[in-house]
């Protein structure tokens, strides 16, 4: 994870003559100590709570592991019987499409209605909650009924479309041509959270720049372009990362949409899905061991990539 | 449209000059505000749809919510709230407490322990930094399906299964590296200069952080508070493993009482409940928002 | 610096606790293979943990039934740990691993290999278990290899229910189940979705795995035997071949309305909500799909190849099963309970049917005028089958559980036209066989 190394740009680098390396040098050590102060409550976290189960994973990986017996060492045998299973790669396909589909889509809508909430305007406390409402429901099972309702032979959206004319009995949800997109529509739908953090990131850009900007009656447009987006970009940029990461691990609106099937036939297998029918349905918890160390792989890339690329369009004011 | 838009043109000189350059925008302002309200208005009927149903059925009997669709209520049937309270083994109300004390101390804990290691992360330049926080990131990459089996053994072990220590501790050790990020990606949008300012006025780290840095974070600190509530509210796995006393259900658990796959399910009741633990997430968002704008821009700091 | 030293020692200590966790876990079952022998004290008391899944109608029997024991047991207490079908294995799988299952567990035809054949469940038999007055056939289900690993907790029997107000508005007869075929069925399905303008005549019949299963009884085959699967390729083509005749005469709705609603909930089902005329379920779910829909349905036997119902090769399902962890530290305690839940008239009068038909025939006998009318209707039922009945079938096989879900992604593949009855009927038997664990 060299990627991030854009974070340890330090300031070091700065420092010319000897007397300011030493006082650098110095600053830095007290840094070290208060760094790892700081930090002391995460680092308890990690050893105690989050390494050993994440070590006891890998280790399962290479195990033929039931959840009931004992493990028993079987070398890469799941890590090849992954190169051979047609399900996985569907899932990986699945998964693909809705990260690279929805992802995009979902952050663009947030941005765009954070913008739309971010004015001074009467009402917008309510609007804001209103827009978050989906976000609670989320992946409730009433949300589940109501999605299998509205996108149903007979449900809402056929009927709005027979009202436009078009002799709609497509099966939005039963329909494995269709299915995977009404999650990508629930999904873009509950734009809550992203849209959140951008409100507060907004809220963070200082005035100041505006004012200025207006002084010199620089258009709505490039206001946006010249200062909303930059000093919104770490914002933008952590929403990316992690809704990335996120939508790789999306596994609960699949899972309540398809009722914990996947279907129709794997149309929505999501690749977290598959890992859990794998584990718990199966009882192949080296298996999916195995596979979720195959999504730390993909996942990690591809945030790595996100880290390497961010040096082109985040900025930062430190 | 282009008539009125000639006449505004050509009467546009006519105006005195000092008025001219406002009253176009008040005008061009008044429309757009009006179309904006418009599209809001459209667009959180599409938002909103689903609470309505939500609430619609709430008071429909459960063989009717099925087979009745559209949002038209004939007559109030309220038997779901009056018997789904005490449906459970306990009132509802009980099951809404326990979800409290968790929401609580997974607030408290999230906001302590994730702003500490985020001001290491974002401000603080300390050896392996850029490797602790690669693993960091990784440790949210894992899904917890995983992780779950050897975590449950950790908190056996530990005499902790069946308590809410599980759903908490781990928020005290901000193990949400989630929200970790977000306030270092906040905390960097933060500009230096005010923490160099106190660092020559001779402030250490933690009066660094607790004076300047903290009071500046509340954007931050208010996302990670409302997100934390509305998650730890309705998180339904971690619950499900740990506690297995009826008496200590979360309000997810105790939802998913009303439900049986394999034979009859008491909708009606079941979304009474969820109307009834959706009020309070709904009146927490709607005033912890104030504080998401509460923020550098409003604080006379620029 | 003796705080720091302390410090780095406690947290050793914590991370030495969770490699031991980790090991603990990793060790499973051979860490407690002697526990059968440990616990129990002689005057009866113990403690006792309590898992089963279902709503809220039954968690208040069953907490009732609980009750009742532990004031005729005064030494027994007994903890509660009720779920919900579906996270309901999560949790109990994730218990299993981490040598925390609970006493007694409800468990299901779907799983009991799955822990049995793992060594996770007890021989009740071994224990004392006390099914001497069960009907006869109804014990089996729970034997593996001749191990009873779970008692039948309510007599089940699949069972196709239809909606006499449909037929009545299509102008139809009830259907005569004790002499219909296949092809009868068919045709009143087709018949009934036309005259009654329905989506479905019938639903679910494909779908089903106790449909498949009664077809390939009926043909001589089975869906597992103890050494593997019952069934070659050949018939799996012969049933999604029949589930297209089926399909081309509009019998059972479009591909997209099957599709659709596979994934619905009983009370959603297209019985329930009355846009079907017949649909497969399981004997102990005719109250809820009567409560569901608000009418009263029809119980008709399942088709037969020769149009005698003597010849159908019917079965007794249990409806679930009572099994004991073979950790637990109180087998006979464990085993006390369910003897007391599966042969006592104070129990039986607090659980009823809605488990399913009590197998004890005493028990039954004794409730039977408590019963609701559905519940007596289904209790008929049971009884009016008895000589119709072949062997019992077999628990699925380890990882065989998912039979059902693996057939109907393939019938989804065929009924859009994706593939090729034959095909899929290769690919499913391909799946299916590897999936098995044996």
């Amino acid at each position: 994870m060299s990627a991030i190394s854009e974070l340890s740009h330090l300031k070091v680098s700065k420092a010319r003559t000897p007397e300011e390396k030493a006082a650098r040098r110095k600053e830095n050590s007290r840094d070290n100590k208060a760094g790892y102060l700081f930090l002391l409550p995460w680092l308890v976290g990690l050893v105690v709570i989050t390494i050993g189960p994440m070590i006891a994973s890998l280790y399962l990986s290479f195990t033929d592991y039931s959840l009931i017996q004992a493990p028993q060492w079987s070398g890469v045998d799941n890590y090849v019987r992954m190169l051979e299973d047609d399900r996985l790669h569907n899932s990986l396909r699945v998964t693909f499409v809705y990260v690279f589909v929805s992802v995009p889509l979902q952050l663009v809508v947030a941005l765009a209605i954070a913008l739309l909430l971010n004015e001074g305007m009467k009402g917008l406390s309510f609007y804001r909650s209103i827009f978050y409402l989906p976000s609670m429901l989320g992946g409730s099972v009433a949300i589940a009924l109501l999605w299998r309702q509205l996108f149903g032979t007979d449900g809402l959206v056929n009927q709005v479309l027979r009202l436009l004319g078009v002799d709609a009995t497509i099966g939005w949800i039963a329909d494995p041509g269709y299915a995977l997109w009404t999650i990508i529509l629930l999904h873009v739908w509950t734009f809550g959270s992203p849209m959140v953090i951008f409100l507060a990131g907004l809220r963070q850009i200082p005035s100041m720049y505006y004012e200025a900007a207006s002084v010199d009656g620089a258009s709505r447009w490039s206001r946006f372009v010249k200062i909303t987006l930059p000093l919104l970009s770490p914002i933008i940029f952590f929403n990316l990362v992690l809704q990335v990461i996120g939508a790789f691990q999306s596994f609960t609106q699949a899972f309540v949409v398809s009722n914990g099937t996947g279907g129709p036939s794997d149309s929505t297998m999501f690749y977290t899905l598959y890992l859990y029918l794998r584990g718990f349905g199966q009882f192949q918890m080296g298996y999916a061991a195995a596979m979720a160390w195959l999504l730390v792989v993909i996942v990690g890339a591809l945030t790595a990539v996100n880290f390497l690329l961010s040096k082109y369009w985040v900025f930062y004011d430190d | 449209m282009t008539d009125l838009q000639t006449r505004s043109a050509t009467a546009a000189p006519e105006a005195s000059p000092a008025r001219e350059p406002e009253s176009r925008p008040v005008a061009a302002r008044r429309a757009r505000s009006v179309v904006k309200h418009l599209l809001l208005i459209a667009a959180s009927l599409l938002m909103i749809y689903p609470l309505l149903w939500l609430l619609v059925s709430s008071f429909r009997p459960t063989d009717v919510i099925f087979r009745t669709p559209g949002l038209w209520l004939n007559d109030l049937f309220t038997e779901n709230y009056t018997g789904g309270w005490y449906a459970l083994g306990s009132p509802f109300s009980h099951y809404l407490v326990n979800s409290l004390l968790v929401v609580v101390g997974a607030v408290v804990g999230n906001l302590v322990s994730c702003s500490l290691a985020a001001y290491a992360f974002a401000r603080l330049k300390f050896r392996l930094r850029t490797l602790w926080f690669s693993i960091m990131l990784v440790t949210i990459m894992l899904p917890i399906h995983v992780v779950v089996v050897p975590q449950y053994i950790i908190f056996n072990l530990l005499g902790w299964v069946n308590t809410f220590i599980p759903l908490v501790l781990p928020k005290f050790l901000a193990t949400d590296a989630f929200f970790v990020f977000l306030m270092v990606q906040f905390i960097r949008g933060i500009p230096r200069e005010l923490d160099e300012a106190a660092r020559i006025d001779g402030c250490g780290h933690w009066r660094i952080f607790t004076r300047v840095m903290l009071p500046l974070m509340g954007p931050a600190l208010a996302t990670s508070a409302i997100f934390t509530i509305i998650w730890t509210w309705s998180d339904f796995f971690t619950p499900l493993i740990y506690l297995t006393d009826p008496e200590k259900y979360t309000v997810p658990l105790a939802l998913r009482s009303f439900l049986d796959a394999t034979s009859g399910s008491n909708w009606g009741a079941m979304f009474a409940m969820s109307i009834v633990s959706l009020v309070p997430l709904f009146l927490v968002f709607l005033f912890g928002q104030r504080f998401l704008i509460r923020g550098i821009a409003t604080t006379g700091i620029k | 610096m003796a705080k720091g030293k302390q410090m780095g020692l406690s947290r050793r200590q914590l991370l030495i606790g969770a490699g031991l966790a980790g090991a603990a876990g990793m060790t499973g079952l051979t860490a407690c293979g002697g526990s059968g022998s440990g616990g129990g004290s002689d005057d009866g008391s113990a403690a006792l943990t309590f898992t089963w899944w279902g709503n809220e109608v039954r968690n208040a029997n069953t907490t009732e039934a609980i009750e009742a024991y532990t004031k005729a047991n005064p030494g027994v207490t007994i903890e509660p740990q009720p779920g919900e079908w579906n996270s309901y294995w999560d949790r109990l799988a994730t218990q299993t691993a981490g040598n925390t299952s609970p006493d007694i567990i409800q468990m299901d035809m779907a799983y009991i290999s799955e822990y049995g054949d793992r060594g996770a469940l007890l021989d009740l038999e071994e224990h004392g278990i006390d099914t001497s007055k069960f009907l006869p056939g109804t014990v089996d289900s729970g034997r593996i290899d001749g191990t009873l690993y779970g008692v039948n907790a309510g007599i089940n029997t699949p069972i196709l229910m239809a909606n006499p107000e449909l037929f009545e508005k299509a102008g139809m007869d009830m259907p005569d189940d004790t002499t219909w075929t296949w092809d009868d069925l068919m045709e009143i399905a087709a018949e009934v979705a036309k005259g009654a303008d329905l989506d479905f005549g019938a639903s679910s019949v494909f779908s089903a795995d106790s449909m498949f299963s009664a077809f390939l009884r009926q043909n001589g085959k089975e869906l597992f035997t103890p050494e593997g699967l019952g069934f070659e390729v050949a018939d799996a083509t012969a049933w999604f071949d029949m589930m297209m005749r089926f399909f081309e005469a509009g019998a059972i709705g479009t591909a997209a309305q099957i599709s659709e609603e596979s994934t619905k909930t009983l009370d959603q089902s297209t019985l329930a909500v009355g846009t079907g005329a017949m649909q497969v379920y399981w004997s102990n779910q005719v109250e809820a799909v009567n409560n569901a829909s608000g009418k009263e349905m029809a119980l008709l036997r399942f088709p037969s190849t020769t149009g005698k119902a003597t010849d159908r090769k019917a079965w007794y399902k249990a409806s679930m099963l009572w099994s004991v962890s073979s950790r637990t530290e109180e087998p006979e305690a464990a085993v006390a309970l369910i003897n007391w839940w599966m042969n006592s008239t104070e129990s039986g009068m607090i659980n009823l049917a809605e488990r399913g038909i009590q197998p004890n025939t005493e028990v039954q006998a004794a409730i039977e005028g408590e019963l609701s009318p559905a519940q007596q209707a289904v209790s008929k039922f049971i009884s009016d089958i008895e000589p119709e009945l072949a062997a019992t079938p077999i628990a699925p096989l380890p990882g065989g559980g998912t039979l059902g879900a693996v057939m109907f992604r393939y019938q989804t593949e065929v009924l859009f036209g994706r593939t090729s009855t034959a095909d899929a009927a290769q690919g499913f038997v391909d799946e299916v066989t590897s999936n098995l664990t044996v």
